[in-house]
């Protein structure tokens, strides 16, 4: 079975935690996020009939604090930039972090998901500013960690761009 | 040449042209092909492509006819050193990369070198220690051959590696992994289903590992090539090993020798050897590294204490028994040493016996000191205390004891008391109580005096009983006379005698205690006459004993002889024997005044 080292990368509470405990196997508790900066999960997706394994790098949130530490994202066959839909400036920082991914594992493919998206009333993000990143070259899943809408999808369209397929 | 100038500077004429064609024609016959060999030099030697193509065919057969010409070399180096050095610059680990097969091997042997070093250095330490376990490892290096610091390493590390991570460097994605299953998966057969378990982690903790790695050489900012290379955590630890490509993590349980961290790195450079450009172009197929699992899987070294030590099995059994054999004869020295001791605190606290020195010589106990010969035998103490007399020796000198129990005894001894007799101490003072006979008294007033540790003899108490049974004896002793006379009955002179005999007694006894007695002897009758011939009648009687006892000249007694008639004698119809026993003489004994005043009876 094939591996892949995968980044979640995002603002600090945006919910790229939240989007994966739900989803895949761990052993490690979110403690080590605090003390380490990032805690290691493991998803495995089926891609036709192979299966992948993505070893999820959730990554501490970056804020004014704290900095992505460029060192965690090396060797990355792919990463997910996490934004929160109903707080337009995580977008700015997701659009920070890519740069910062691009320039450490080059181009590789990534999946901007915009979180939260069972909170309608509260979205920011408009439909224009979407428009916009995908015409940029931006893929972009619309995710709830809350009720699962659109992770299951997200981790299989990545792994599927890894696959080159 | 001067063709050339005629045919830029005339145009030629038909005939010219033809014959020009011609020799053209001819010249193409006669030296077309040299011409053409000419024209194809001309354009090798215009070709730089074409000359490096030819030079470097022979470049290497050049090189190598002239690899010891040092002007080759000094043409060379310059031109190398400015390449090592540009490539240096521009990527140092690609230098690295190259020479990490080759340098590896030489730090090996360096540390090997200095290990080697420090375990002489530890030699030497270890051989000013003189312990038992120390003398035994010591034979075992020269039996062995080995050096006295590797015996010790070996018998005092004990350890296993239980897993082994190979990771990708850069990615920390795993690669391989080996663990080595317990002593209890073996026995169970639990093996495969733990390994399964553990590869299922396997990915996780290598990934974890890879970022804690990280996060250390980014905190402290270390350079690239100084990383992580142990983690401690209670008695497990992982050493890391880290190549160009690949990391090795190996966890140990237990204090691993330094060895160890060369086969790690010996089984990395290995790994880089076969599998280097693989490394190099990894994208998450590990199945490319099955192969490196047998030498991962060699890495999983362990040593136990017990497959250490190859002893014979009779060696335990020989170090039991001297072991049980010490302790039986530890625990009988402690147990003699013990009753000995109890034995002299005994005879110290015995009355008449001064312990001077008590010591254990030549396998022999040894008291000596004083001893009072009416104290305990010492000797008699031994059995008590579980010795034997035949181990002791008692080394004594007699002597008199002052204690009160053996003045005492030593009073009893001299003075043999009678029955009835008792004999006290108090302080210095004797004193005797009961009833003895006058003899006794007399002996014992002169020989108490005599007795060490008497300073007086208070015989107070058994001479006023032994008076008052004697003036009993006096009292009750009636002297019997005949009918109508004082003539003693027959027998009366007898009891006259002992009657005197007692009388003799009691005037020593006075004597011994400077004391007086007054007896009265007294005179009777019975009643079958009238009373004025019975009066003068028993007056007689009186007399005539007074006159028989004061013949003796008691000192301390005084007589005094009356009669009372028939004062006190049965009426006239009272029977024979009760009449005779009317016509008597009896006696009353009483102490004379002192010189104090009172009298005593």
């Amino acid at each position: 079975m094939t591996q892949k080292k995968v980044c979640l990368l995002g603002a600090a509470g945006v919910g790229k935690t939240s989007l994966i405990s739900r989803f895949v196997s761990s052993i490690f508790s979110d403690k080590y996020l605090t003390t380490v900066g990032v805690k290691i999960d493991r998803k495995t997706v089926s891609i036709g009939s192979e299966e992948m394994s993505l070893l999820l790098w959730d990554i501490y949130g970056q804020d004014e604090l704290q900095t992505v530490r460029p060192s965690y994202l090396r060797g990355a066959s792919g990463y997910l930039l996490v934004a929160d839909g109903t707080r337009r400036a995580t977008l700015d920082t997701a659009r920070d972090l890519q740069q910062t991914a691009e320039s450490v594992v080059g181009n590789v493919p990534f999946l901007l998901l915009l979180n939260k998206s069972d909170l309608d009333k509260e979205w920011q993000v408009d439909e224009r500013s979407l428009w916009k990143l995908v015409e940029g070259g931006w893929p972009v899943v619309k995710t709830s960690a809350k009720s699962g809408a659109g992770v299951e999808e997200a981790f299989v369209k990545l792994a599927r761009n890894m696959a080159g397929m | 040449m001067g063709n050339s100038a005629a045919a830029r500077s005339e145009p030629p004429s038909p005939a010219g042209t033809e014959a020009s064609s011609r020799f053209a024609e001819l010249r193409s016959l006669l030296v077309g092909p040299e011409q053409r060999q000419l024209r194809a030099l001309q354009a090798r030697l215009d070709d730089p492509g074409t000359q490096a193509r030819e030079v470097s065919e022979v470049l290497p057969q050049a090189v190598e006819l002239r690899t010891n010409d040092p002007q080759l070399t000094r043409a060379l180096g310059p031109s190398i050193e400015e390449g090592i050095s540009g490539l240096v610059r521009r990527d140092p680990r690609q230098l690295a990369d190259a020479l990490f097969p080759v340098i590896m091997p030489a730090i090996r042997k360096a540390i090997a070198a200095t290990l080697s070093g420090m375990l002489e250095s530890l030699n030497r330490t270890l051989e000013h220690s003189l312990s038992w376990q120390s003398l035994q490892w010591r034979i075992t290096a020269l039996r062995t051959g080995k050096s006295f610091a590797e015996i010790v390493l070996l018998n005092t590390l004990v350890y296993r590696v239980e897993q082994v991570f190979l990771i990708h460097r850069k990615s920390g994605l795993l690669l391989q992994h080996a663990y080595a299953p317990t002593r209890t998966d073996r026995v169970l057969g639990a093996s495969l289903t733990s390994a399964l378990g553990s590869v299922q982690d396997a990915d996780l903790v290598s990934g974890m590992l890879t970022a804690i790695r990280d996060f250390v050489q980014d905190s402290f900012r270390v350079s690239e090539h100084e990383s992580l290379d142990t983690l401690q955590v209670g008695e497990l630890s992982v050493w890391i090993e880290q190549g160009p490509h690949a990391i090795l993590a190996a966890v140990i349980r237990g204090t691993a020798p330094s060895g160890l961290r060369a086969t790690l790195q010996e089984a990395l450079e290995t790994i880089h050897a076969q599998f280097g450009d693989r490394l190099e172009s990894f994208t998450g197929d590990s199945s490319a590294f099955d192969a490196a699992h047998l030498v991962i899987e060699r890495c999983l070294l362990s040593r136990y204490m017990t497959e250490s030590k190859r002893r014979p099995p009779f060696l335990p059994i020989i170090a039991t028994a001297v072991l049980i054999a010490f302790g039986v004869w530890a625990f009988m020295t402690w147990q003699s040493r013990a009753r000995w001791n109890r034995y002299i605190e005994s005879l110290r606290a015995e009355p008449g016996v001064v312990v001077v020195s008590a010591e254990r010589t030549g396998g022999r106990y040894v008291v000596s000191g004083l001893r009072d010969p009416l104290a305990r035998n010492p000797a008699t103490l031994l059995s008590s205390h579980g010795l034997d007399a035949r181990q002791v020796d008692g080394r004594w000198q007699l002597y008199q004891a002052l204690d009160p129990s053996l003045v005492l005894a030593r009073a009893r001894e001299l003075l043999h008391p009678p029955d009835g007799v008792a004999l006290q101490l108090a302080g210095s003072v004797l004193t005797a109580s009961g009833t003895a006979p006058v003899d006794w008294i007399d002996d014992a007033v002169r020989i108490a005096r005599a007795v060490p540790g008497v300073t007086r003899f208070d015989s107070g108490n058994v001479i006023d009983n032994s008076a008052k049974a004697l003036a009993r004896e006096i009292e009750a002793a009636a002297l019997l006379f005949t009918k109508g006379t004082s003539t003693l009955t027959a027998g009366g002179d007898d009891a006259l005698s002992k009657q005197i005999e007692r009388f003799r007694m009691l005037d020593r006894l006075a004597r011994a205690a400077d004391r007086r007695f007054k007896v009265d002897v007294i005179g009777e009758a019975d009643a079958d006459g009238p009373p004025e011939s019975n009066l003068p009648l028993s007056r007689r009687r009186a007399d005539r004993v007074r006159a028989a006892l004061a013949a003796e000249r008691f000192e301390r007694i005084e007589i005094a002889a009356d009669g009372i008639g028939s004062s006190q004698a049965a009426r006239a119809n009272s029977t024979d024997d009760e009449k005779q026993r009317n016509r008597r003489v009896s006696f009353r004994v009483t102490e004379a005044v002192r010189p104090g005043g009172s009298t005593a009876r």
